[in-house]
C-alpha cells in the first residue's frame, strides 16, 4: 500500500467525517440546548436529500441547478424544523423521557412513509454538474471532485457554527440556554423562541447536509437508518454538547470507516462501535464532554 | 478502642478546598457531633468518609482497616452507615419497604429472586419500625410522609445495615422541639444500649451541647478546635469563627 | 393467592380461547404473547429498574436467530434451542450491558439503541451464517407443532411460565433492590449493594427472557429476518409499555394487545402501518398524557407498595 493510496483514502475518510459532523453537530446542538434527542434527524437529512432532488429535478436544464437547489433544500428543511418544533416538540419539553423519545421516533416513522408517498420507492440519482463530474488526481490517485466540495462545506458549516456560538450575541444566548434554562429566561429572553430556532438551525443543517449527500450516490429509502447510527456514535465519543468534540469524533469515525473498508469491509460499521466501546471505558463523558453532564 | 481514624484528609472542587488537612479519630462507643458554619465542609467530610466522593490525599481506616477511595456500597458492608441531610429515601415505596430494604441488604438476601420479599425480615423491619416510631405509618407511601417521619425513615434506614458506625447529617433538619428531643433521645439510646458509635452534624447549639460528649469544629474545611461541649465553649478561636456568627 | 382469582379466570378463558376462534386470529392470539412477552422483558429494565432501553429488540433478535439457525442447521429439538436462545441473549445482554449501565437517562437510552443496531448490522451482513438480509427461511417447527393451534397452547405455556418467574423476580428481595435503584440509586449505594453490578444482572435476566421470546418468533413465521433486531422494533415494547402502563407488571402485556390488534387492522387495508403507529403514538404522547402517564402514576402505589400485610388495602390492587 503506497502513500497516494493512504492519502487518497484519508480524503474519503474526511469528506465522510464531514458528512457526519453536519448531521452529528445539529443533533448534539438540539441535544445540548433543549435536551431532547432528536431520533429523526437523519430521517430529515434524508427528507433534505429527497428536497434537493426534486428542485434538481425541476431545474436539470440549467448548470447552477443543483447549486441552487442545496440552499434552497436547506432553507426548505430550515421551515419544516421550524413547524415541528413548534406544532410537536414544544409541547413535550416538561414530559418524561419516554414521552420525548417516543415523539421523536414516531417522526421517523411518519417520514419514512410520508417519502414514500411523496417519492416512490425508486431510487433517486442527481446528474452531477460538470464541474464536478470526473475525479481530480491528488498525487496520482483518482479522487472524487465531489468529495472535494463534501470537505469545504463541511469546513465552512464548522467554521460558521463555531462563529456563531463564540462570536454573536445569539450565540452566548444559546450557549448559556446549555447551562442554565433559568438564566436565559432570567435575561427576559423567552426560551421557547430559543428553542425554535436552535431546532430550526439544527434542522437546517440537516437539511443541508442531505441535500449536499444527494449528488454523492443514489438516494435510497432507508439510508436514514445507517446515519443516525453513526451520528450517534459521533455525539457519544465526542461528549454531548460540544462542537469540538463532535467535529473531531466526526473525523475519527469518518477515518475508521474509510479505512477499514480497505481491509474489512463489512466490518467497517462494527468498527466503529468497537471504537465508541473503547473511548467510553476511558471516558464514559465523551472526549471533550463533561463528567458533571453524564 | 479507635474505630475510625483519619489522615490528612484533602479534597477540592477546583480551587475550592472543600476538606483541608483533617485528621480524626473516633472511639468505639463515642457519640460526637461535628460543627461548623455552612459550608464548613461537614458534609464533604461524611462524603469523603462514606466513598460518595474520592479524596484527593490521605486515609480513613475503620477499625485499622484502610477503607480510602473504596466504593460506597463496601463501605457500608463493612458496617459504616449513613443518613443524609435531606432525607434520602424511597419516596414511591411504603415506609415498611423502605426499611426492609435496607434489612435485606444487610442479611445479603438481595439477589434472592424468587422468595416473595413480603415473606422475609419480617421481624426486623417490624422491630426496627417500632424502634424508629413508625409502626403506625408501615403502609404509609414514604413521600407522604412528613418531613420529621421521612427524617425518621433515613435514620431507620441507616440502622437497617445494622452499623457499628453511624454518620448522621443534620437529625433533626426540619424538626419541630418536641421532635427533635424525640429523635436526639433516640439517638442517645441507640449510642448507649446498642453502643453503636455515632458521630453527628448540627446546626442547633443546645442540640449539640445537649447530647455530644465531644465536638469538632470545622471552619473551611479545616479542624479548627476540639474537645469537650465546654473546652469548645471556652474556646477563643471557635467563638471568633462560629459561635460568635451565630449569637 | 387468592386476590389473583382473574388471573386464574383469564387463563381459563386463553385455554377455550382457540375453540372459538379462526385461524387467523390464532395467529395474531400468539403473536400478542410473544410480543407481550417481550415487552414484559422489556419493562423490567423501563419500569422496575427505571432506565428506558432502546436497543432491547437486539436480545429479541439474537433469541430469534439463536433458535432459528440451530432448527435449520441442527436437529435440536424446539425447548432445547429456545434454551440456547435465552443464554445466547443473556450472553449479548452480559457484554453489552457492562457498556451500558455506566450511564443512566438518556445515555443509557443513546448506549442501548447504538449497540443493538451495531448487532442488528452484523447480522446484516454476515450473509455466510445468518443470510444477511434475505433472512432465515424454512424454520420448520417439530410436527407436533405444526398446526396453528398446537402451537398456540405451546406458546401460551411458555409466555405463561415465563411470567410466573419474571412475577416472582418482580416480588423478590432482586426486584425490590430494583425499585430501590429507581427510586434512588445513591441510597441504594449506601446501604451496601453495588448498584451497577445489579443493574447488569437485571439487563442480562431481561436479555434472556427477550431471547426467549425471540426464539419463539422463528418457528411460529416459519422465518425470520434482521429487521427483528433493530431499532424499530426496539421502539415496539417502548410504545407497548408506555400505553400499558409501566408501573403494573401485565401492563406492557396490555399494550401488546392494543398494538397487536391495532396491526393487524390496520394492514388489512393499508400498506403504511409506520404512518398510522407513527400518527397513533404522537396522539397518544400529545393527548393523553394523563390517560397514559396518568394511568401510570395510578399505578405508581400498586408496584411500589403491594405487601402481604397491605392486602389490607385491596383496593389498590387492580392492575388490570
Amino acid at each position: 500500500m503506497d502513500a497516494s493510496l493512504v492519502f487518497a483514502q484519508f480524503l474519503s475518510g474526511l469528506s465522510r467525517g464531514m458528512m457526519l459532523f453536519l448531521i452529528a453537530s445539529g443533533l448534539s446542538l438540539i441535544f445540548g440546548v433543549m435536551n431532547i434527542l432528536n431520533f429523526a434527524h437523519a430521517t430529515l437529512w434524508l427528507v433534505g436529500a429527497y428536497v434537493c432532488y426534486t428542485f434538481w429535478f425541476l431545474m436539470q436544464d440549467y448548470a447552477f441547478g443543483l447549486w441552487l437547489s442545496i440552499p434552497l433544500a436547506a432553507l426548505v428543511l430550515a421551515a419544516i424544523g421550524w413547524v415541528i418544533e413548534v406544532v410537536l416538540i414544544r409541547r413535550v419539553y416538561n414530559r418524561e423521557l419516554p414521552e420525548q423519545l417516543l415523539l421523536t421516533y414516531a417522526m421517523v416513522l411518519i417520514l419514512g412513509d410520508l417519502i414514500k408517498i411523496i417519492w416512490g420507492v425508486e431510487d433517486k440519482l442527481i446528474e452531477r454538474p460538470p464541474l464536478v463530474e470526473g475525479p481530480v488526481f491528488i498525487f496520482g490517485m483518482p479522487f472524487d471532485s465531489y468529495f472535494i466540495f463534501v470537505i469545504l462545506i463541511g469546513l465552512s458549516v464548522a467554521v460558521g457554527l463555531w462563529w456563531f456560538l463564540k462570536k454573536t450575541r445569539y450565540g452566548h444566548i444559546v450557549r448559556a440556554a446549555v447551562f442554565s434554562r433559568e438564566m436565559v429566561s432570567a435575561l427576559g429572553i423567552p426560551i421557547p423562541r430559543i428553542y425554535t430556532g436552535v431546532f430550526a438551525l439544527g434542522i437546517f443543517i440537516a437539511g443541508l447536509a442531505g441535500a449536499v449527500q444527494a449528488p454523492v450516490g443514489s438516494i435510497t429509502l432507508g439510508m436514514d437508518m445507517a446515519v443516525i447510527i453513526q451520528a450517534f456514535c459521533v455525539v457519544v465519543i465526542g461528549g454531548f454538547g460540544s462542537l469540538l468534540g463532535t467535529f473531531v469524533a466526526a473525523l475519527i469515525v469518518g477515518e475508521v470507516y474509510a479505512f477499514s473498508i480497505l481491509f474489512w469491509p463489512q466490518g467497517a460499521l462494527v468498527l466503529i462501535f468497537i471504537v465508541t466501546a473503547f473511548i467510553l471505558i476511558i471516558r464514559p463523558w465523551g472526549l471533550f464532554g463533561t463528567p458533571t453532564r453524564a | 478502642m479507635v474505630i475510625l481514624k483519619v489522615e490528612h484528609l484533602n479534597k477540592a472542587f477546583g480551587g475550592l478546598v472543600a476538606t483541608c488537612d483533617v485528621s480524626y479519630e473516633m472511639q468505639t462507643g463515642e457519640l460526637s457531633a461535628i460543627i461548623g458554619p455552612n459550608g464548613a465542609g461537614k458534609s464533604t467530610f461524611f462524603n469523603l468518609l462514606t466513598g460518595y466522593h474520592r479524596a484527593d490525599s490521605g486515609r480513613v481506616l475503620f477499625q485499622g482497616q484502610d477503607i480510602s477511595n473504596w466504593p460506597p456500597h463496601r463501605i457500608s458492608r463493612l458496617g459504616i452507615a449513613r443518613a443524609f441531610q435531606v432525607s434520602n429515601i424511597y419516596l414511591a415505596l411504603t415506609t415498611y419497604e423502605n426499611v426492609r430494604q435496607a434489612i435485606l441488604a444487610q442479611q445479603k438476601r438481595t439477589l434472592n429472586f424468587f422468595t416473595p420479599a413480603h415473606r422475609l425480615a419480617k421481624k426486623e423491619t417490624a422491630e426496627l419500625l417500632e424502634v424508629a416510631g413508625l409502626s403506625q405509618h408501615a403502609y404509609m407511601i414514604a413521600g407522604n410522609l412528613s418531613q420529621g417521619d421521612k427524617k425518621r425513615l433515613e435514620l431507620a434506614i441507616a440502622l437497617g445495615s445494622k452499623p457499628e458506625l453511624l454518620f448522621l447529617d443534620e437529625p433533626t433538619a426540619g424538626m419541630s422541639g418536641e421532635e427533635t428531643h424525640e429523635t436526639m433521645g433516640l439517638v442517645k439510646r441507640l449510642n448507649q444500649e446498642m453502643s453503636l458509635t455515632i458521630l453527628f452534624t448540627e446546626h442547633d447549639m443546645s442540640v449539640v451541647f445537649g447530647y455530644a460528649k465531644r465536638l469538632t469544629v470545622l471552619h473551611q474545611g479545616a479542624i479548627i478546635a476540639e474537645g469537650s461541649p465546654e473546652e469548645v465553649r471556652s474556646n477563643e478561636t471557635a467563638q471568633k469563627i462560629y459561635l460568635g456568627e451565630e449569637a | 393467592m387468592l386476590r389473583y382469582w382473574w388471573l386464574g379466570l383469564i387463563f381459563i378463558a386463553l385455554l377455550f380461547l382457540p375453540l372459538v376462534i379462526g385461524e387467523f386470529w390464532v395467529h395474531v392470539a400468539i403473536e400478542i404473547l410473544i410480543l407481550g412477552l417481550f415487552a414484559v422483558s422489556f419493562n423490567m429494565i423501563f419500569g422496575y429498574m427505571g432506565q428506558l432501553s432502546f436497543g432491547h429488540a437486539a436480545y429479541f433478535g439474537v433469541g430469534a436467530y439463536a433458535t432459528g439457525l440451530l432448527l435449520v442447521k441442527t436437529s435440536v429439538p424446539l425447548p432445547v434451542a429456545l434454551a440456547v436462545s435465552m443464554v445466547t441473549a443473556g450472553l449479548f445482554a452480559l457484554v453489552i450491558g457492562y457498556f451500558c449501565v455506566r450511564m443512566t437517562g438518556i445515555y443509557f437510552a443513546i448506549l442501548t439503541m447504538a449497540f443493538g443496531q451495531m448487532l442488528y448490522y452484523i447480522i446484516f451482513q454476515w450473509y455466510s451464517f445468518t443470510g444477511g438480509d434475505d433472512g432465515l427461511q424454512g424454520i420448520v417447527p417439530p410436527a407436533w407443532l405444526m398446526s396453528a393451534w398446537a402451537y398456540y397452547y405451546f406458546t401460551l405455556f411458555i409466555v405463561v411460565a415465563a411470567m410466573i418467574v419474571m412475577w416472582f423476580i418482580s416480588e423478590s428481595p432482586f426486584g425490590y433492590t430494583m425499585r430501590s435503584i429507581r427510586e434512588n440509586a445513591d441510597r441504594t449505594r449506601f446501604i451496601g449493594i453495588n448498584v451497577r453490578k445489579y443493574m447488569l444482572i437485571n439487563f442480562v435476566v431481561a436479555g434472556m427472557f427477550a431471547g426467549l421470546a425471540g426464539g419463539l418468533l422463528g418457528p411460529f413465521n416459519r422465518s425470520i429476518a434482521p429487521d427483528l433486531c433493530n431499532w424499530h422494533q426496539s421502539g415496539v415494547p417502548v410504545f407497548m409499555t408506555v400505553i400499558g402502563g409501566p408501573l403494573g407488571f401485565f401492563g406492557p402485556m396490555i399494550g401488546s394487545v392494543i398494538y397487536t390488534f391495532l396491526f393487524a387492522f390496520v394492514t388489512g387495508f393499508t400498506e403504511y402501518w409506520p404512518l398510522t403507529i407513527g400518527l397513533v403514538i404522537v396522539f397518544v404522547v400529545l393527548f393523553m398524557p394523563g390517560g397514559v402517564l396518568g394511568l401510570a402514576q395510578s399505578k405508581f402505589k400498586t408496584l411500589g407498595a403491594r405487601d402481604s400485610m397491605a392486602e389490607t388495602q385491596g383496593s389498590m390492587d387492580t392492575e388490570t
